[in-house]
């Protein structure tokens, strides 16, 4: 079901040592690839909250490209690793959610390798292509109605919430 | 003084956050000494006309509930919310879409056609489905119209307080009950429980948390002393705002995370989900294998009671 | 045909309402008892893990 019309939005996570690195040098190299990538830098493809994942998802994104440096060249040492963990857990998860297992892809890219950046752009943007738009569905009340967004969120709250008598064995835990 | 108007409603809802509150026990006999209850549907008699009847802002502490999921209940939120000074999110399905949020896996037809056809105990040849409006020979009846997606309370009406908890534990009932009497509610949009996770209350030994595997709860009898995720159990406590005393932890079950989020969190699945894969220690593609098929259900269980209150909300069908 | 509406019914767990209809000697003609809630356990409940399904179901009543 591909719509020749439908260009996708795909936010890419790059981590700044090796994958945003490699981008750069297809950049140099003057190598085409499909513009439907939004790069956002960080520092490490670790720093990747699954959170980020699903926001983009919510405000827009049709597909996700999380790259990191390959496993055992992370510059930081095991922040790859937790990524390796992290995204297929998550994909399965967002299977579970409805979300296509090619709207989300995790891979490695060092900073030489621009050709292969190239090569991971060009394919997931055909895959989400191939997919069309991620549904914003998020339950239509009935068929056809939206409903209008209610107040204070729960979690978002920043007053103090009301104190309850704490256990007098627990010592606050200072943060390292 | 005046007394006290107070309300109580339940929506998509087992009736638990009213028997907690009647689990107060003789300390109800204080709150109607100082509150008159307008609307209570499991122990009084007031039905919805009395409500309409009220003038605006009449009810002063409404104590609603129960996740929406049909549009009687929706109206009633839209009708206590008007009738009402203050609305408390009560308990996790009004927090947070609770247990009836995980219908969020599915929709109408898929809910309706398990239910009224497939289910196995279900004899229905006509294949009759309940219906908004249908004329009988007397009149007409009606039901309520069956969303396709369960939502919290707050993603209908603008709510005060959220007091989570399935059910909400007696001691924060009381927290909240006594704020009220004394006029010490605080600010609006506090969630009546702890701002730290459950870990933080909990009085197992924490010591290295790396795991190298992950036990179904029937797989292993935890040691009671010992956390629960060292042990290889899926605990919620993490990810999960704390206040409940952690009743479940006690109890030698890891928790579920029915006390929603913790504070600044906004999506308790995603969340756990990224604190689990940090401490699971493989490196590998057999590892990583292995820890996606021990994890058998990571939505139903990181999303347990929080996934009307989750970022993408609902499965897309 | 007048109609007298019980609207939730109370004192129980769960929702309900009775419909009462009269007919014009004031008798009752007919009387209809509606459940307007359903969540749909039996639905989502599929896909859960068997050994999670207790910790699921007393959710069906709080009582």
């Amino acid at each position: 079901m591909s719509n020749n019309n439908f260009e996708p939005k795909i936010v890419g996570f790059l981590c700044n040592w090796c994958s945003y690195r490699g981008a750069n040098t297809a950049g140099t190299a003057r190598l085409k690839s499909a513009p439907n990538v939004r790069i956002v830098r960080v520092m490490c493809s670790g720093r990747v909250d699954p959170t980020f994942v699903l926001k983009a998802f919510k405000q827009g994104a049709d597909g996700v490209l999380v790259l990191g440096c390959h496993p055992g060249d992370c510059h930081y040492a095991e922040g790859n690793y937790k990524t390796a963990r992290r995204m297929p857990l998550l994909k399965k998860m967002l299977n579970q959610l409805g979300i296509e297992d090619d709207r989300v892809r995790l891979d490695w890219v060092s900073a030489s390798e621009g050709a292969r950046f190239t090569q991971v752009v060009n394919e997931i943007t055909a895959k989400v292509k191939e997919l069309g738009p991620f549904s914003r569905d998020e339950g239509k009340r009935n068929p056809g109605e939206a409903w209008a967004p209610g107040g204070a969120h729960p979690t978002r709250a920043t007053k103090v919430a009301a104190q309850v008598n704490e256990p007098e064995a627990v010592k606050p835990k200072e943060r390292g | 003084m005046a007394k006290l108007k107070l309300a109580l409603y339940w929506a998509a809802a087992c009736g638990g956050c009213d028997v907690a509150v009647l689990d107060i026990n003789e300390k109800i006999l204080d709150v109607a000494a100082i509150a008159d209850i307008l609307l209570w549907p499991v122990a009084l008699d007031f039905k919805y006309h009395h409500v309409r009847a009220m003038p605006d802002k009449h009810i002063d502490v409404c104590l609603f509930n129960g996740a929406i999921r049909n549009s009687e209940q929706e109206e009633l939120a839209l009708l206590l919310r008007a009738k009402s000074k203050v609305m408390v999110a009560f308990g996790s399905c009004a927090c947070f879409g609770g247990i009836p949020a995980l219908a969020n896996f599915s929709n109408r037809q898929g809910i309706f056609e398990r239910v009224y056809f497939e289910a196995q105990s279900v004899e229905n040849p006509e294949k009759t489905l309940p219906q908004p409006h249908i004329k009988v020979k007397e009149g007409e009846l009606e039901l309520p119209e069956f969303h396709d997606t369960v939502r919290t309370l707050a993603q209908v009406v603008p709510v005060e307080y959220f007091l989570p908890g399935c059910p909400p534990t007696v001691k924060l009932i009381l927290t909240a009950v006594d704020a009220i009497a004394k006029n010490a509610l605080p600010p609006p949009g506090a969630v009546i429980a702890s701002n730290k996770t459950l870990c933080d209350e909990c009085e197992r030994v924490k010591e290295d948390k790396t795991i190298t595997k992950v036990y179904r709860t029937h797989e292993i009898i935890p040691d009671p002393k010992k956390c629960l995720l060292e042990q290889g159990l899926l605990c919620m406590g993490p990810a999960t705002r704390g206040g409940c005393g952690a009743q479940c932890v006690k109890a030698n079950v890891p928790c579920r995370g029915c006390f929603g989020p913790p504070p600044g969190v906004l999506d308790q699945g995603a969340k756990y989900l990224s604190a689990l894969a940090s401490i699971y220690d493989v490196k590998d593609e057999v590892g990583i294998a292995r820890m996606l098929e021990e994890i058998v259900d990571p939505a139903g269980t990181f999303y347990r009671f929080s996934l009307a209150d989750s970022m993408l909300k609902r499965k897309r069908l | 045909m007048k109609k007298i509406s019980v609207d939730p019914i109370t004192r129980l767990e769960g929702h309900g309402k009775i419909e009462i209809f009269l007919n014009d000697a004031g008798d009752v003609e007919n009387t209809y008892f509606q459940i307007p809630e359903l969540r749909g356990f039996e639905k989502f409940c599929e896909g859960r893990p068997v050994e999670e399904v207790p910790r699921i179901v007393p959710r069906i009543c709080g009582v």
